[in-house]
């Protein structure tokens, strides 16, 4: 098999080996994070900040997303139409080596002096720009992951709508492959205006400019000598307008392969598929009108508040949408219980857990107590890891066959089944009750010095331990994947 | 071996290039709304703004006008002739945007020597920003129209005239950016 490759399955297989590893990073960065909250020791916070800061990088832009739309929407979108391959294979190809050098960029940047970026995920300013050096290659990473972005979503795009088989018209179009569609015109349409303040932070850390810097910004007791005049709610307004359709890029291909794994093991065909193709391209669509929702606590004013508090209630109506059709079709199947049909099926609980646990966020009044405390990180990882990466462990687990003509072992498949699902819930269960009484996320001692704290000692230490835990039942998945590997055909 | 790269499809009515194109042109519409927004954005909520005609040099600001009008015609008649003969066309249009990134070279540095850098305002720090990213598509433009020259004699006929006509939109597109900040920063 060749490196350089444009073939998709090759680009999609490289995505998804790449990918993995930077989930299994990403992971290993979080794990740091737990044991020190349990038993806070020598740990520096500049370093806690890293860790907290990359965690998301990483498992947002490098694992997740590169896994269900470059790994999946690659491998499986041309097989699903009857395409030959991607519409424009060498740009493929670029693409998933543009998203390693993005990787590479940002593994790098721990060897920075002051090491990897540590403003958050987000990178507000003016904390951003006032950071060392890793939030430069922070912003470098970041721009050259949007153009492989970019090339990627113009590929799906363009394959699905132009190299579908003849006949095949797009209402009968997997729903799979919607999800995908759906997801590339976000990721189209949504990254570039990160991709714009990513540009505008590089200026203000390199060239001295203000955009995001207010006068008379006072810094360690000095009023810092910039020419002013900038916002730093600016960003958050770009910033935001990425990430919040970047959500439903992480929940919609999760969507598709669920779809495709539990009308599997039902052997029948999805309930309420017009419904759900519809619900998809309306959440697609109001995806760019709720990103404010993320903003209450920036004193934006009760109009504006009013506007995004209704969106966000209207955008839970096609999620619901999605769910219930995905629900009501095992109603009357067979159901095999597969270790992918388990995390298929686990997928819509959880899912549906962390999308209930939302709410509260999307209104202002609740959203603002609530806001940077424990609870929004219970609530997000609720959708995103026994949400999305069941979805994607579904999947593994359900194509594996396809991709190496070797079904994985059933054993130690549920093995890694139901270890994840406990430990998950072991780990992101405590954090609604941290949340709640107003723990906030980003404290290196897990908010020791606060009252609010006490009585949490236990759970941080259960937390911990599940966070290990949940680490050595992914050593069943990787030997699961040896193993299978190494057997003859 | 990929159908339809240059042909359309019946039911969709347009080929791979095209509709490719067309989806970059919309990412990059949504690049420069965000950065006329964040500038709208700034300069609204500034105390005071200094005119563009005071700070920049508009004689100059008009010359590359001129010279992006120019080029979006070079540009245009190259996408509708025979490749043959729109490669000479191309290499004009190429020579046209050098000479545009020429006069904003000189621009910014008559404004460097007056101490006019990006730290100095938020105006200036607008300035560069979006006349330096507009300057990337021009010398991107540049070099894909010399791609699709030198690609002229490896490529057949109708690839090279998909390529030629999706460069005559392309520079259209970077003309109309340039208009809409000629007029943002020079004119206002």
């Amino acid at each position: 098999m060749r490196i350089f490759s444009s073939d998709h399955k090759v680009v999609g297989l490289q995505y998804g080996v790449t990918s993995l590893a930077f989930l299994l990073l990403g992971f290993l960065l979080i794990l740091l994070v737990r044991w020190q909250i349990a038993w806070p020791g020598e740990m520096l916070p500049e370093f806690y900040n890293q860790l907290g800061a990359m965690h998301g990088t990483i498992m947002v832009f490098l694992a997740v997303v590169p896994l269900a739309v470059g790994a999946f929407g690659n491998y499986f979108v041309p097989i699903l139409i009857g395409a030959p391959d991607m519409a424009f294979p060498r740009l493929n190809m670029l693409s998933f080596w543009l998203y390693f050098v993005a990787g590479l960029i940002m593994l790098a940047s721990f060897f920075l002096p002051g090491g990897a970026a540590s403003s958050g995920w987000t990178a507000y300013p003016p904390l951003s720009i006032l950071a060392t050096s890793g939030q430069t290659a922070w912003l470098l990473g970041m721009f050259v992951l949007i153009v492989s972005s970019l090339f990627s979503s113009i590929n799906i795009i363009v394959t699905i709508l132009q190299l579908r088989a003849p006949g095949l018209t797009m209402m009968k179009l997997p729903f799979f492959i919607w999800s995908q569609l759906v997801t590339s015109f976000l990721l189209l349409l949504a990254f570039p205006p990160l991709q714009a303040a990513a540009i505008l932070q590089l200026m203000d850390r390199l060239a001295g400019t203000s955009f995001f810097l207010p006068s008379g910004l006072v810094v360690s007791g000095k009023v810092l000598e910039v020419s002013g005049g900038g916002s730093p709610i600016l960003w958050q307004h770009l910033f935001w307008f990425l990430a919040h359709p970047e959500v439903y890029v992480l929940i919609l291909p999760a969507f598709g392969i669920v779809a495709e794994v539990i009308t599997a093991s039902t052997r029948r065909p999805l309930w309420g598929y017009r419904g759900m193709v519809g619900a998809a391209l309306f959440m697609g669509f109001m995806s760019f009108l709720v990103w404010a929702h993320h903003m209450f606590l920036t004193g934006m004013g009760p109009t504006m508040s009013a506007f995004f508090q209704i969106t966000t209630m209207i955008i839970s109506v096609p999620s619901v949408i999605i769910l219930s059709s995905l629900v009501l079709s095992l109603h009357g199947g067979s159901i095999r219980f597969t270790a992918a049909a388990m995390f298929g099926i686990a997928f819509l609980p959880m899912f549906g857990l962390g999308g209930l646990t939302g709410l509260p966020l999307g209104l202002a009044a609740s959203d603002i107590p609530l806001h940077d405390t424990y609870y929004v990180i219970g609530h997000f990882h609720y959708i995103v890891a026994p949400g999305t990466l069941f979805a994607i462990f579904a999947g593994i687990y359900h194509w594996f066959p396809q991709i190496s003509g070797r079904a994985l072992n059933e054993r130690l498949g549920r093995l890694h089944f139901w270890g994840s699902l406990i430990a998950m819930n072991v780990i992101f269960m405590p954090m609604f009750a941290q949340g709640l009484a107003g723990l906030n996320r980003r404290l290196y001692d897990g908010g020791r010095t606060y009252t609010a704290s006490a009585g949490f000692e236990f759970s941080y230490e259960l937390q911990a331990w599940a966070a290990v835990a949940l680490g050595l039942v992914q050593l069943f998945f990787i030997l699961n994947l040896v193993l299978t590997l190494r057997r003859p055909r | 071996m990929i159908p339809y790269t240059t042909e359309a499809r019946t039911d969709t009515g347009v080929s791979n290039v095209t509709l490719g194109f067309w989806l970059f042109i919309a990412s990059e519409v949504m690049l420069f709304g965000a950065l006329f927004s964040s500038y709208a954005l700034l300069r609204v909520s500034a105390p005071d703004w200094p005119a563009g005609g005071d700070m920049l040099v508009t004689a100059l600001g008009v010359t590359n006008t001129a010279l992006l009008m120019a080029l979006t015609a070079v540009a245009w008649r190259a996408g509708r002739t025979r490749p043959a003969s729109a490669r000479w066309l191309l290499v004009i249009a190429s020579a046209v945007a050098l000479l545009f990134l020429l006069t904003l070279g000189l621009e910014y540095s008559g404004q460097w020597r007056s101490g006019h850098v990006p730290a100095t305002s938020t105006f200036f720090a607008m300035y560069y920003t979006l006349t330096g990213i507009h300057a990337l598509h021009v010398l991107g433009g540049i070099i894909a129209n010399l791609w699709v020259i030198a690609a002229t004699t490896s490529v057949d006929d109708a690839l090279t005239s998909a390529r030629l006509r999706v460069m005559s939109h392309y520079w259209m597109f970077v003309a109309l950016v340039w208009i809409v900040m000629f007029v943002g920063l020079y004119l206002s």
